[in-house]
């Protein structure tokens, strides 16, 4: 994969994306998309780059917001991240895209408690049934 | 016909780890299945956070009983980024040591849980018997069998002198004899392969669209090894082949795993022949720089990363694992649909499962 | 009385009772012994069977809600009955309890009893894993059951008796040698009948826990057990008098004395034949024995059937 060219093809599809320079690189960059911009993306990443192999989902509660990365893979990294406000924690779901996104999707509903829309299977994975202490990888939840 | 539920685990002989899967059968053949994970979940992403960098490691250590290794030289790796370390080579060098021995260890032990389940005693008894060749070694250089405590954050803290090496290399002769009866009993046993060809088939297709990982990726014909694909030092001065396989059932993972064994023999001979002189370990500070990375590693199973987050304190402030077991397991309900009970097993040992890895 | 006690010294000592169990436990032993040195292990102490069967006598015996119990109950003892009375028929070293005219067939019929029972004990005790063993047993008694008894007649056919006693000791050379393609049906047949690897698919760990058996524990599960091991005594002892020619030697007499050893020496070959082939081969699925049955052991005792028939005639 060339990064440089998917990075430009990011930028030229969304205007207002972001290539943070915070990320220390081993071999990954990171891409901040606007929220809205996920799908889209992962299908110019499918039909552009042929990029599919997403390594998994990460979830962050940042203290400000709630930023989802979706790491991606072939050869050299490329994350894409969106920020989520508090106020409107729901992303779409792309397990239709990636059937392998799946899992990591449901850790994000039940570790964050973002929505995740239009998930095929959103039951809990990890937690027990009966849990009911908040979401573990939430801020205002304390760490027992 | 009627439809029968067959509840394999939390708790069945064939498991060596807590997971449910619920079997909707009919007569023998496996119609539906549904999966339940988290019996071992111990909540350690969030642990990690209350912890110190220094502190995560032995915490690290025991996301997996098998492949406990390489979790933390991944974790390592990715703070080693953070804070600008630059580890000594012959660090870096013993490190891919531990890690190979461990894929050895890893991929015998396997190799017996699958011979085991699928009721071939022997192969498992050998295996077994043949992979304390491995642990021994590794008991001697680090003092643990399974759990090794050989990173530190900025290198390792095991070294390994001329006459212990010797000592080793005699040993993987043996080993490596070992390892190529097993090959050919697996390439000619006419039992075995009644009972794993074309049995639980991913194709390339379903490998790219579940993202799968590792070896089960490799039985399937997807060529991909971080080891090199992502070349880190020692990796990139050191010559492997990536075993691949075309038919992408449990024999074609069984051949890709044992054929893996033997390269990895190879590499440890290798990374003991070049092992550079000078320290083991630079000293690492207690805080991170504030920044972020991905840190990616081959881990027996494949593919495993983790996302570290720093934010200029002594504690990270997220810290994300991915195990490739996690992409094995989704596959698994389209490898069971259409198998028969009597292939249940075969399918779940073949794709190499490690629960307290996928629970973490 | 003389009679009375005969009889009863026949049931309860030899071949009875006494002498069968302790010839269960001591092959069970050779058995685990002779895997475990060809896989590189040691193996057990020779007490071993011993101690488990002690156990399991004394643990707490259990079956869930919804099970028959009586009949739980009696599905061990029946097992066991009928494989003691087969042992009546089958000689030993030479000397036989009780003979006539057609007693192989009772003893095949006698030896299937177990068979039947293990079915039965799947369908009582209720559990998923317990039925679906059971089934399992089933079908792979239809499975080994037919090329078994087929193979078992040929040497019946070649020796014109229907008497193990008489096939026995009619055979002037032994029925390894005239009847070899019979003998080793007849040996899978056993592995098949007595449920060892790697045909032990209805009670496969990995896939249906401990099959029709799972749900029963302490003197019951003893009771199955020691039912198990002796049928595996009386299958091997059935085979040396059908086909290894008793406590013959090949060409020369065996004076009384030496008899039983002679005798014993075959059935431990055998056995040992059978441990070997444990180790030697992965469990099979049912479809795959199914098929392995009925397409090739099937056709192969047929043929050998034909020709011993030619050449008896």
């Amino acid at each position: 994969m060339d990064v440089a060219a998917v990075v430009q093809a990011l930028q030229a599809a969304f205007p207002d994306c972001d290539v943070a320079a915070r990320a220390v690189s081993i071999d990954d960059t990171f891409v901040t998309l606007p929220v809205g911009a996920l799908r889209t993306a992962i299908e110019l990443l499918h039909e552009r780059f042929d990029l599919y192999h997403l390594s998994t989902i990460t979830g962050i509660d940042t203290g400000e917001a709630v930023e989802i990365l979706y790491h991606f893979w072939d050869r050299r990294g490329l994350t894409l991240r969106i920020v989520l406000p508090y106020d409107a924690l729901h992303v779409a779901s792309v397990t239709d895209l990636i059937p392998g996104a799946a899992f990591y999707e449901r850790e994000i509903i039940e570790m964050l408690d973002v929505m995740v829309e239009g998930h095929p299977d959103p039951r809990p994975m990890l937690l027990p049934d009966d849990w009911d202490e908040g979401a573990p990888l939430r801020k205002q939840t304390e760490a027992v | 016909m009627t439809r029968v539920t067959i509840p394999i685990g939390p708790q069945h002989p064939l498991l060596k780890e807590p997971l449910s899967f619920l079997l909707t059968v009919e007569g023998e053949e496996v119609m539906e299945s549904v999966l339940r994970l988290g019996y071992v979940h111990r909540g350690i992403e969030r642990l990690c956070q209350e912890r110190t960098y220094v502190q995560n490691i032995p915490l690290i250590e025991r996301v997996c009983g098998i492949c406990s290794h390489v979790h933390t030289t991944t974790y390592c790796q990715g703070v080693e980024a953070l804070s600008g370390l630059e580890v000594p080579p012959r660090g870096l060098y013993l490190r891919a040591l531990m890690c190979e021995m461990e894929r050895i260890h890893s991929h015998l032990l396997w190799l017996g849980v699958l011979s085991k389940n699928m009721g071939f005693d022997t192969i498992f008894m050998y295996a077994w018997r043949d992979r304390e060749i491995v642990l021994d070694i590794m008991e001697e250089l680090s003092g643990g069998r399974v759990s090794h405590a050989v990173n530190v954050v900025g290198g390792v803290r095991i070294d390994l002198d001329e006459e212990h090496a010797r000592s080793i290399l005699t040993r993987f002769d043996v080993l490596e004899q070992q390892v190529e009866r097993a090959l050919e009993l697996i390439e000619y046993e006419p039992t075995l392969m009644a009972r794993t060809q074309g049995v639980g088939i991913l194709s390339p297709e379903q490998v790219r669209r579940y993202c799968v990982v590792g070896p089960v990726a490799r039985a399937s014909g997807v060529d991909i090894d971080l080891r090199r694909d992502l070349p880190r030092p020692p990796y990139d001065r050191l010559e492997f082949k990536v075993i691949t396989h075309p038919a992408g059932d449990v024999w074609a993972r069984t051949l890709v795993r044992v054929r893996e064994t033997r390269e990895s023999l190879h590499l440890c001979r290798q990374i003991i022949a070049q092992l550079p002189d000078g320290p083991t370990s630079v000293t690492a500070k207690r805080r991170v720089p504030e920044g972020e990375v991905v840190s990616r590693s081959e881990a027996p199973r494949g593919e495993v990363i983790y996302y570290i987050r720093s934010d200029d304190s002594d504690k990270p402030a997220r810290l994300k694992i991915r195990t490739p077991t996690m992409t094995a397991l989704i596959t698994l309900p389209d490898q069971l649909r259409g198998a028969t009970m009597a292939d249940v097993p075969v399918v779940l040992s073949g794709v190499d499962l490690c629960i307290a890895c996928a629970d973490r | 009385m003389n009679d009375l006690l005969g009889s009863l010294f026949a049931l309860l000592v030899f071949p009875g009772l006494a002498f069968l169990s302790t010839c269960a436990l001591a092959f069970d032993w050779l058995d685990r012994r002779v895997i475990a040195r060809m896989q590189g292990r040691v193996g057990p102490p020779w007490f071993q069977p011993l101690a488990d069967l002690i156990k399991l006598l004394a643990k707490e015996d259990i079956l869930p809600t919804g099970a028959n119990e009586t009949v739980a109950a009696v599905l061990p003892m029946v097992s066991l009955a009928s494989v003691l009375t087969a042992a009546l028929y089958v000689p030993v070293g030479g000397r036989v309890a009780a003979s006539f005219e057609g007693d192989l067939i009772v003893v095949l019929f006698l030896l299937s009893i177990p068979a039947l029972a293990y079915f039965l004990a799947g369908w009582v005790t209720v559990g998923v894993y317990s039925v679906l063993g059971g089934n399992r047993s089933l079908l792979q008694y239809f499975s080994y059951e037919v090329p078994f008894l087929m193979a078992l007649s040929t040497p019946a056919i070649l020796n014109s008796s229907w008497s193990i006693a008489e096939i026995s000791a009619r055979q002037l050379t032994w029925g390894l040698f005239t009847l070899p393609l019979g003998f080793i049906l007849a040996l899978v047949g056993l592995i098949g009948k007595l449920k060892r690897d790697p045909l032990d698919i209805p009670k496969a760990k990995s896939e249906v826990v401990a099959g029709a058996l799972t749900e029963f524990s302490g003197r019951k599960l003893a009771l199955w057990h020691l039912a198990m091991s002796m049928q595996t005594v009386v299958g091997i002892f059935l085979l040396v008098n059908l086909f290894l020619g008793g406590s013959k030697a090949i060409f020369l007499a065996v004076p009384p004395p030496l008899a039983p050893v002679i005798f014993g020496l075959k059935a431990l070959t055998i056995l040992v034949l059978l441990s070997t082939f444990s180790v030697l081969y992965a469990r099979l699925r049912i479809d795959q024995l199914a098929r392995l049955g009925w397409r090739v052991l099937a056709p192969l005792a047929l043929v050998q059937i034909l020709v011993t028939v030619w050449m008896g005639g």
